[in-house]
């Protein structure tokens, strides 16, 4: 080779210079130019403010998270009703769905899709606007708390402007526990004070119990759940809310929730989470529930109606314990957000189905029944007769002393559309690996927070 | 040769340990694939009651059928058209050399150590653009593509190494480009172009990446692509997983028991030559 | 994909030439048929360069192009200029996956190309009995199988009640026991053993047939001469299959630095970010996060570092190969 060094060298010179032509060629206009017309406008579909599925065939196209037979159930419900809809459904982990949201929304639209946080993609004109549809069919006179999550402003901010999804129901998230291993360990109510709720998972350790079984490990930092709890039992929920709806100056990174995390980290280094909290998966957590190795788990009641068929009488529910025996409480309380995207073929359809979901008896009743939470819709809309003894009771009554403490909080995870997978899943694992702090924990992700809004 | 008996004793030990250390994981997906669906079990524990329908549950839930007819399209689409316009550019490269051959050729190869993930970003946007995201088009072309500076520098390899007295006589005896390709370099080319074949099938076959990048759908996928979704869809029960990809491996690997030779020769050859 | 060397041969060729002297229309009309022939020639690479050309370099062009702008892929861009690159120099997430990718490295290629020198030097006296036959294929298998499904058996081995955890507990280093994966110390090099496992049976058979090649005259020489095994490995085996070795690096080196299917399938990159490597961080950015200036300038930046770490190897390579 070396005698043809000199051709060589120079045909090295001509090929970078043909590479160079081309890297011309399509260097002459900006990225995102011209194709973006019709995403960024309200849609290819033409909304003709009939809301109905109408009469001919239709198929709906839905992208559903996997491993909650609630909106099946919906769906199977509906088609009943409605002999003319089929749904085609796929289904995916919720860490896909989050993954995947812009891309499909944009170029492989759904009429109706579960939804992780919907700022960034309402901001970016991927969502149906439900303003028409909310009108159409009187949304608006329910309770203004079960809608404002997923309302959208011109600003990309959370709280007001057009509607934007809908939700399935509204759940709730506390702390669930196994009875029998209560008792076991001498717990015979729950805990009325932060202090209480240590002294019994010290109990359980004590006793050889996993404690608290949460998982935390891959794309899911599931330990933002008891951190929120203790951060609401700490500061005040409407502080967090300000955090996740983005409004100006909101900050987390404060003397309170400090003390909150602070409380977390203290559980870590007590052992009172797994030992491969960083691995487990959240479907891991809920098997080893079930299987009675774990005390608590700290989860929302969209698993009550799967608890109450798994290990019926065996569980309990109650909310996070304030710090100080009366004090106020908060729970995450979220509705299960579905959209419609803003190109999808049958808009109107899925607006009415997701009416139906809410306003239907027989829909509400698998909403409580299979999926656990309180149905959305009108404060007076029929509620199916429950079990007194069921943990879905527990759950539901929870959600009434939450609406009295003025409690409800949008889930800090979802303060911006990528913080749970950017920031609080990292830096929530790198406090379980010893890596971080407390205060470096809330330092860190009000950082990424600020850098995320600033894009 | 001296050989002395410890040291085969000790190489076949150590063979075989490689080849347990090799095996065992696919038993251990056997296994598991046998237990009650929606537990976790631990470690080589064979099942009270095999469950032996999580397969036929699997092969439902991966909609395997379309799977399998999915990967063949793509495979059709890919393999036969890259092996044939990569054959006549290492044709004319190797052994007619036009003017320019060396710049091409060089062009050509600054692809080959190319990740894929360099330029999927804007193959996306292309595929958009193009109207072509979610069909096996937008799997199929990007490949062709991608599988040239590897199949050309393979295939001009082949030809470079033909002796050129071949052609001069084929020449005197007053054949064309064409019928010098066809009647007489061609045949002598089976070799090289069933060992491309065999790569490039694999890599189609296992290609992940773009599959789950350009199309949304599991069943216009490659196979690679289709168990990523399934993963996906059931990666939190473990067995039925197990199952579904105990099923996505058993086609590939019934086709390399059956070319097992041709096979490995084809993948040393490609790292060799590579 | 594999990595390349391009073969010397093509110096010999200029050589071989017409030397008789004919009258001048016969060589005109020689000149012409070239030509002809050449055109003929570059229309037949056509195809090829269409495919490349639209499909591989159009791309790697435009990588470069969105990697100056800020865009979320659907509205409108806004020209930045270098500032996706030193947001990449001052972002713990990017710069840490192209450390992990790095160290990938030491797992994906050193540790299979070392134990399969070991291996290789070991089998190599009876590589023709049945048991070695049998041998080839089995350690094929994982070259054969999707690097998805490897990460998914891996994944259940690595697991807290996984067979790992269980062997390790039968042995008595059950206080070592964890979910490795899940572990912010011990997933990196966890991915990076299943890395090793599919790596292995190539390097090793590779190898293998490189030492085949040898001399066994070579052997009886140095076993008269009183030389050791170990001598023995160092002085014959070693020296002569040092371009099987040159391949060996230079493909799973590739693979370490490209890993995207097993980090996709075993940890997403976590936990902690402790397992992120740049293909998997182009593709969050890209799709997820949607900051597409600021992915493409990682691609940029990753294509530097392949180029970077492959060239030298193949430079090495290529004149142990004279």
């Amino acid at each position: 080779m070396s005698r043809t060094s000199g051709t060589s060298r120079r045909a090295v010179a001509t090929a970078s210079l043909a590479l160079s032509g081309i890297l011309a060629l399509t260097a002459c206009s900006a990225p995102g130019g011209s194709t973006t017309d019709d995403s960024t406008a309200d849609g290819g579909s033409t909304a003709s403010g009939d809301f109905t599925c109408g009469t001919d065939d239709v198929t709906l196209s839905a992208y559903i998270e996997t491993g909650f037979p609630l909106a099946t159930a919906l769906f199977d419900e509906f088609s009943a009703q409605h002999p003319n809809v089929t749904i085609d459904v796929r289904e995916d982990q919720f860490a896909v769905i989050t993954q995947n949201a812009p891309r499909v929304l944009a170029d492989d639209p759904p009429d109706l899709m579960r939804l992780p946080q919907v700022s960034d993609l309402a901001a970016d004109g991927l969502l149906y606007d439900l303003e028409d549809a909310a009108a159409h069919f009187g949304w608006d006179q329910w309770p203004g708390s079960q809608l404002e999550q997923m309302r959208v402003d011109e600003n990309g901010r959370r709280g007001n402007g057009p509607l934007y999804a809908m939700g399935l129901n509204f759940s709730m998230t506390g702390i669930f526990y196994n009875v029998e291993l209560a008792e076991q360990i001498g717990m015979t109510e729950p805990p009325a004070t932060l202090a209480e709720l240590d002294a019994v998972m010290q109990a359980a350790k004590d006793a050889g119990i996993t404690p608290m079984a949460q998982f935390n490990g891959g794309a899911t930092g599931g330990l933002a759940f008891p951190l929120q709890g203790l951060m609401a039992s700490y500061g005040e929920p409407a502080d967090i809310n300000a955090w996740t709806f983005q409004q100006p100056n909101a900050t987390i990174s404060t003397p309170e929730y400090a003390r909150a995390a602070e409380h977390l980290q203290r559980w870590v280094e007590a052992g009172y989470f797994a030992p491969d909290v960083n691995s487990l998966d959240y479907s891991m957590m809920m098997s080893r529930f079930i299987d009675g190795e774990s005390l608590f788990i700290f989860n929302g009641d969209w698993e009550s109606g799967n608890l109450d068929t798994q290990m019926p009488g065996n569980v309990g529910f109650f909310l996070v314990p304030p710090v100080e025996d009366g004090g106020e409480v908060g729970a995450m309380s979220a509705p299960l957000t579905y959209g419609i995207s803003a190109r999808a073929a049958n808009p109107e359809c899925a607006a009415y189905f997701l009416d139906w979901v809410a306003t239907n008896d027989q829909a509400r009743t698998i909403a409580v029944e299979i999926g656990g939470s309180h149905p959305m819709g009108p404060a007076d809309a029929f509620m199916p007769e429950i079990s007194a003894d069921s943990v879905t009771a527990q759950t539901l009554a929870a959600g009434a002393t939450i609406g009295e403490d003025n409690g409800a909080m949008e889930f800090i995870a979802n303060a911006t559309g990528a913080i749970y997978a950017t920031s609080w899943t990292p830096n929530l694992q790198k406090l379980v690996a010893g890596e971080i702090d407390a205060a470096t924990l809330l330092a860190t992700v009000q950082a990424d927070y600020e850098s995320q809004i600033g894009n | 040769m001296i050989v002395s008996r410890r040291e085969t004793v000790v190489g076949r030990v150590l063979l075989i340990v490689l080849m347990l250390v090799t095996v065992v994981p696919f038993v251990s997906l056997f296994v598991t694939a046998l237990h009650e669906p929606g537990t976790y079990p631990s470690g080589l524990e064979w099942p009270e009651t095999p469950y032996w329908s999580n397969f036929v549950d699997a092969f439902q839930a991966a909609n395997m059928g379309a799977l399998l007819w999915s990967s063949v399209l793509i495979e059709i689409g890919v393999v036969p058209v890259a092996l044939l316009i990569a054959t006549l550019a290492g044709f004319a490269l190797g052994h007619l050399r036009p003017p320019g051959h060396r710049v091409i050729f060089l062009t050509f190869l600054l692809g080959l150590t190319l990740p894929f993930q360099a330029v999927i970003v804007p193959l996306y946007y292309q595929m958009r653009d193009l109207g072509l995201l979610n069909t096996r088009w937008a799997i199929i072309l990007p490949l062709i593509g991608l599988y040239m500076p590897f199949a050309v520098m393979w295939m001009r390899a082949h030809f470079v190494n033909m002796p050129e007295d071949l052609s001069e006589a084929a020449r005197i005896d007053g054949a064309g480009t064409w019928k010098l390709f066809t009647r007489i370099h061609l045949p002598l080319s089976t070799p090289a172009l069933s060992s491309l074949g065999i790569l490039m099938f694999l890599w189609t076959w296992n290609q992940f990446l773009l599959a789950v990048v350009l199309v949304s759908d599991p069943t216009r996928r490659t196979m690679a692509g289709a168990l990523g979704a399934f993963q996906g869809q059931w990666g939190t029960n473990v067995p039925l997983l197990c199952a579904g990809s105990l099923l996505i491996l058993t086609p590939t690997l019934i086709v390399f028991l059956i070319f097992q030779r041709q096979f490995v020769t084809a993948l040393m050859q490609g790292a060799l030559k590579g | 994909m594999s990595a390349t060397r391009t073969t010397g041969t093509s110096g010999v060729r200029g050589a071989v030439g017409t030397t008789s002297h004919s009258q001048e229309d016969r060589r005109r009309a020689l000149r012409a048929r070239r030509l002809r022939r050449g055109w003929v020639a570059l229309g037949l690479v056509v195809p090829a360069a269409v495919a490349y050309a639209v499909f591989v370099l159009r791309p790697l062009a435009l990588t470069v192009q969105y990697s100056f702008y800020k865009w979320n892929g659907v509205t409108e861009s806004t020209w930045v200029g270098l500032d996706n690159y030193t947001r990449l120099l001052g972002d713990a997430r990017m710069l840490g996956s192209i450390g992990n990718a790095l160290q990938l490295i030491v797992y994906f290629s050193f540790i299979p190309v070392i134990l399969g020198l070991l291996a290789a030097a070991t089998i190599r006296k009876f590589a023709t009995s049945r048991l070695a036959l049998v041998s080839r294929t089995v350690l094929f298998l994982p070259q054969v199988i999707p690097l998805v499904a490897a990460g998914i058996m891996w994944t259940w081995l690595l697991a807290t009640d996984g067979l790992v955890n269980e062997l390790m507990r039968a042995i008595g280093l059950g206080g070592v026991t964890r979910a490795w994966l899940g572990d912010t110390n011990t997933a990196l090099p966890a991915v990076g053993v299943i890395g090793a496992w599919v790596a292995l049976g190539l390097c090793l058979i590779l190898l293998l047939a490189g030492m085949s090649k040898i001399d066994p005259a070579l052997y009886e020489a140095a076993r008269i001469d009183g030389a050791g095994a170990v001598r023995e490995f160092f002085s014959i085996t070693l020296p002569s299959v040092r371009q099987e070795v040159g391949v060996a690096v230079t493909v799973t080196v590739i693979s370490a630095l490209a890993a995207f299917d097993i980090v996709y399938i075993s940890t997403q990159g976590g936990p902690a970010n402790s397992t992120m490597v740049p293909g998997l961080e182009i593709y969050y950015l890209g799709f997820f996060s949607r900051e597409v200036g600021q992915a493409s300038a990682l691609a940029v930046v990753f294509m530097a570092l392949v180029l970077a770490v492959v060239l030298p190897i193949q430079r090495l390579t290529r004149e142990d190969a004279r």
